[in-house]
């Protein structure tokens, strides 16, 4: 599975995409929007075309250097808010350690070569509050 | 002749649009499109030596000819922010 999208992404179907028969591990990364301070959402702007070519081919290239048999990265398009989920990255493999070395080695590689933007949405300042008057 | 020219993040927002059509003539690279638009939008000029090029949906070098009708992409390091 590999796909860039506005909605909410489906962890379950992510984890479900990579599941196989001959896999002992299935490793999930997911990339969540920080509250840094100030910030109340990221917005991403992606390439779309590029990005899914991108991936489609990191996704080759990460089965043929880890021996993973599956890996999906479905990442998110516009407005994220604190605590969403940006990214989602599964890979499934025989055993543990090559699952886990593929998911960081795909993670890094989005972040290097996959044409997605991110800007920091600020919070609106709180409006100035009117005076009470007293006695009001 | 002439290619569409794809604008990203900051320089988008710099340039003030995503898409434009941009006239080339024989011989010329992305790099002398990227020449141009810096002329046409100085406030590109800081960015010149870090953009990431692509043509037709493939990263590229600045010294890649064009043909008639390819898409340049111009775009910021990813992750990168937007000013």
């Amino acid at each position: 599975m590999i796909a860039v999208q506005r909605g909410r992404i489906d962890i379950a179907a992510v984890v479900d995409s990579v599941r196989r028969q001959d896999a002992g591990a299935v490793v999930l990364f997911l990339g969540t929007v920080r509250a840094d301070p100030g910030v109340a959402a990221l917005d991403y702007e992606v390439y779309r075309p590029m990005a899914i070519r991108r991936m489609t081919d990191l996704v080759d290239r990460a089965k043929a250097k880890f021996g993973v048999l599956d890996v999906s990265i479905v990442h998110r398009l516009g407005r994220v808010p604190v605590g969403g989920d940006s990214v989602a990255i599964a890979c499934s493999a025989p055993h543990r350690k090559e699952a886990f070395a593929a998911c960081g080695w795909a993670m890094d590689e989005v972040k290097r070569i996959v044409p997605i933007w991110k800007a920091e949405a600020v919070k609106a300042p709180k409006a100035a509050r009117r005076p009470r008057r007293s006695g009001a | 002749m002439r290619v569409r020219v794809k604008l990203f993040a900051t320089y988008r927002e710099i340039v003030g649009r995503r898409e434009l059509a941009w006239p080339i003539h024989a011989g010329d690279t992305i790099g002398t499109v990227v020449d141009g638009l810096v002329v046409k939008h100085p406030g590109l000029g800081p960015f010149r030596d870090t953009m990431l090029l692509a043509v037709n949906e493939e990263f590229v070098h600045a010294d890649v000819a064009l043909a008639d009708g390819d898409e340049v992409a111009i775009m910021p390091p990813v992750s990168g922010g937007i000013a």
